[in-house]
């Protein structure tokens, strides 16, 4: 196995609770993580919304002290040494206000090169190649305010390149922008790991982790529930079946009676667009999809449509917590 | 530190000041700040001290007395471009800060590998070089437009305006770091322009004040440069001043290095407690 470009140990992230008193118990926004990422993955750490995902990428990048544990990048320890770790990684933040809105395309990444200590010449030979690259040259000299979210995407990205770092994380890469765009980050993405970098990105979207990642380590509360591939991840799910149904109106009474019948688990969440409840119910030999279709008929339910699904990440965090990725 | 990475620093410094020079001047308003706001705002004050002096100036005895002038538009002028000067710093340093944090561009610059001083170093030098171009264009209004003159040795002024820029910015950088934890502390800020308001002779001379206010006043770096700089228009040279320089150059090393210990320590906080950014 190659080398690991990130050591994360028994991390642990507390914050005081604010505005109560100090006895209070704190935070606890991570858990006590430990992963290890061998160089040119793409890993990628999946959860809901205040899982711990964004605190965990600060603290590898040295925003944020932990309260314990360790980080190494490229073998330098990112506490003690914060700014040797720093010289290897780029690191991308959520939202696209990381640059300066004010200044041009070519101006930002003129400003970060100097901050990263690259040479006036180097700088702008790779701003160059870089604005090239990411399809960004016509526009270069424009005040990046009147970018398109992909395209300072696209520059933050860049930014993040510059001092050609071994580690590139990225805390939700693809949130706000249009299916087509993120498809190009993700390409992006792809291109930067055969350039044999090592990848570290969050998201809550499980399609891009299952797309895009190697290895996906599952968060929930500040642990990780489950880490592995994605299709190791689905395997471990190989006895399930999927059912996905859109019913008018939902009588929590009937999951109960599909639970009592044999179905694994069930998940809810109301469409808003199509005003329909989504149901997915995770079945194995129990209770076929037929029997759970003609139970929930039995019970008066009104199935406007319903399908059988591979199980996706989302079926394993579903089947690990009990609850849907997105609230 | 070895000479690549003092080249880097270096460099870093110069890009901070070139990139917050450049982001200044992007948002117009700075055309108010530097050019119309020194020149409206000493009207009010010689006005109001006309109105009070009577239309010959009759009733000036005791100000004459106190200030050992009856020149009061200069006495004003002076005061109150220092006092601007002062202002805008204590706004300045924090308030720019304080606007990275909420746009989350503080961050990006905490993910350079080298030490953040140098990043207050950067913002610092572009405030410094700014308040410049502003205390100039208010000395230039006060000599157009108020005919204040500068009776004494430029060089002894310059000197001063340079040794007063430590103290200033000192203090700048201790408010910007409480700015950075505190988050919201405009109360503070009024408390301290009040304070130096009420302190410092900006308007009126300060033997007006009763004793322990003399003390407090005799103790703020700035008294001592609006006293200096009035000595200097009346006709003073070093000599006049030697006092008010030793004072402020003291003063003006003490708030440097306080001023970067607190940056420092908020430094630290700030990484404890993840509030670099906003969450
Ligand atoms: N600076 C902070 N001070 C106090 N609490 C914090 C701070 N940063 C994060 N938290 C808390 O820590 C928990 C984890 O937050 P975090 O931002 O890491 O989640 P996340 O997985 O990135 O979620 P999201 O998908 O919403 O970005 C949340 O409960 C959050 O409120
Ligand atoms: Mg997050």
């Amino acid at each position: 196995m190659s080398r690991a470009m990130v050591e994360v140990e028994e991390l642990r992230k507390e914050f005081p609770r604010r505005g109560k008193s100090r006895q209070d118990p704190p935070v606890v926004a991570v858990a006590g993580v430990s992963f290890e990422i061998p160089q040119g993955e793409i890993f990628g750490l999946l959860g809901p919304n205040g899982a711990g995902k964004t605190t965990t990428i600060k603290m590898i990048s040295t925003l944020l002290k932990p309260t314990s544990g360790s980080v190494r990048v490229a073998g330098k320890d990112a506490i003690r040494y914060p700014i040797q770790a720093l010289r290897h990684l780029g690191t991308v933040l959520s939202g696209e206000r990381s640059i300066y809105w004010k200044l041009t395309g070519r101006e930002n990444l003129e400003y970060f090169a100097a901050l990263y200590g690259l040479p006036a010449r180097v700088a702008r030979q790779r701003i160059n190649a870089l604005l090239d690259r990411f399809a960004l040259t016509k526009r270069a000299d424009e005040n990046v305010e009147r970018y398109s979210t992909g395209m300072r995407q696209r520059i933050c990205l860049a930014k993040a390149l510059l001092a050609e770092p071994d580690v590139l994380m990225l805390d939700e890469p693809t949130a706000g922008l249009d299916p087509q765009s993120a498809r190009n980050l993700r390409d992006l993405i792809r291109e930067v790991k055969s350039e044999g970098r090592t990848v570290l990105l969050t998201t809550h979207y499980m399609e891009e982790a299952d797309q895009l990642c190697d290895r996906v380590a599952i968060f929930d509360h500040g642990q990780i529930i489950a880490l592995n591939s994605p299709g190791a991840l689905k395997h471990d799910l190989d006895d399930l079946n999927v059912l996905e149904a859109d019913i008018a109106r939902w009588d929590d009474a009937w999951g109960a009676a599909l639970q009592e019948r044999g179905a694994v688990n069930y998940d809810l969440r109301f469409d808003e667009t199509a005003r329909v409840h989504r149901l997915t119910v995770h079945l194995n030999g129990h209770l076929t999809t037929g029997e759970a279709v003609t139970e929930l008929v039995n019970l008066g339910a009104d199935i406007r449509q319903f399908s059988l699904k591979s199980p996706s990440l989302e079926d394993v965090f579903i089947r690990l917590t009990g609850k849907s990725l997105r609230e | 530190m070895d000479e690549a990475s003092g080249m880097h620093y270096w460099r870093a410094v110069m890009a901070v000041a070139k990139r917050w020079l450049t982001t200044y001047i992007r948002y117009p308003t700075w055309v108010i700040s530097v050019l119309l706001w020194p020149v409206l705002f000493p009207f009010g004050y010689v006005f109001s001290m006309r109105a009070l002096a009577g239309p010959t100036g009759e009733a000036l005895s005791s100000f004459a007395q106190l200030a050992g002038t009856t020149d009061y538009v200069t006495f004003l002028v002076t005061g109150t471009t220092f006092w601007m000067w002062f202002n805008i710093m204590l706004w300045g340093l924090g308030g720019s800060f304080r606007m990275e944090q909420l746009r989350g561009t503080l961050e990006s610059n905490w993910l350079a590998p080298l030490p953040k001083t140098f990043l207050a170093v950067g913002v610092f030098l572009a405030e410094a070089l700014m308040g410049l171009v502003q205390l100039s264009m208010s000395m230039l209004t006060i000599a157009l437009v108020y005919g204040v003159r500068l009776a004494g040795s430029p060089w002894a002024l310059l000197s001063l305006i340079l040794i007063s820029i430590p103290s200033i910015y000192g203090t700048g950088l201790i408010f910007a770091s409480l700015v950075l934890v505190a988050k919201e502390i405009n109360g503070l800020i009024f408390f301290v322009r009040g304070l130096i308001t009420v302190f410092c002779g900006v308007t009126y001379p300060i033997a007006v004040l009763p004793g322990w206010m003399q003390s407090v006043s005799r103790v703020l770096p700035l008294s001592h440069s609006v006293s200096a700089v009035r000595a200097v228009l009346a006709g003073g040279g070093f000599g006049t001043i030697a006092g008010q320089l030793r004072y402020l150059a003291v003063s003006g090393a003490v708030l440097m290095a306080l001023g970067f210990l607190a940056y420092a320590i908020i430094q630290r906080r700030m990484l404890h407690a993840g509030t670099l950014g906003q969450h």
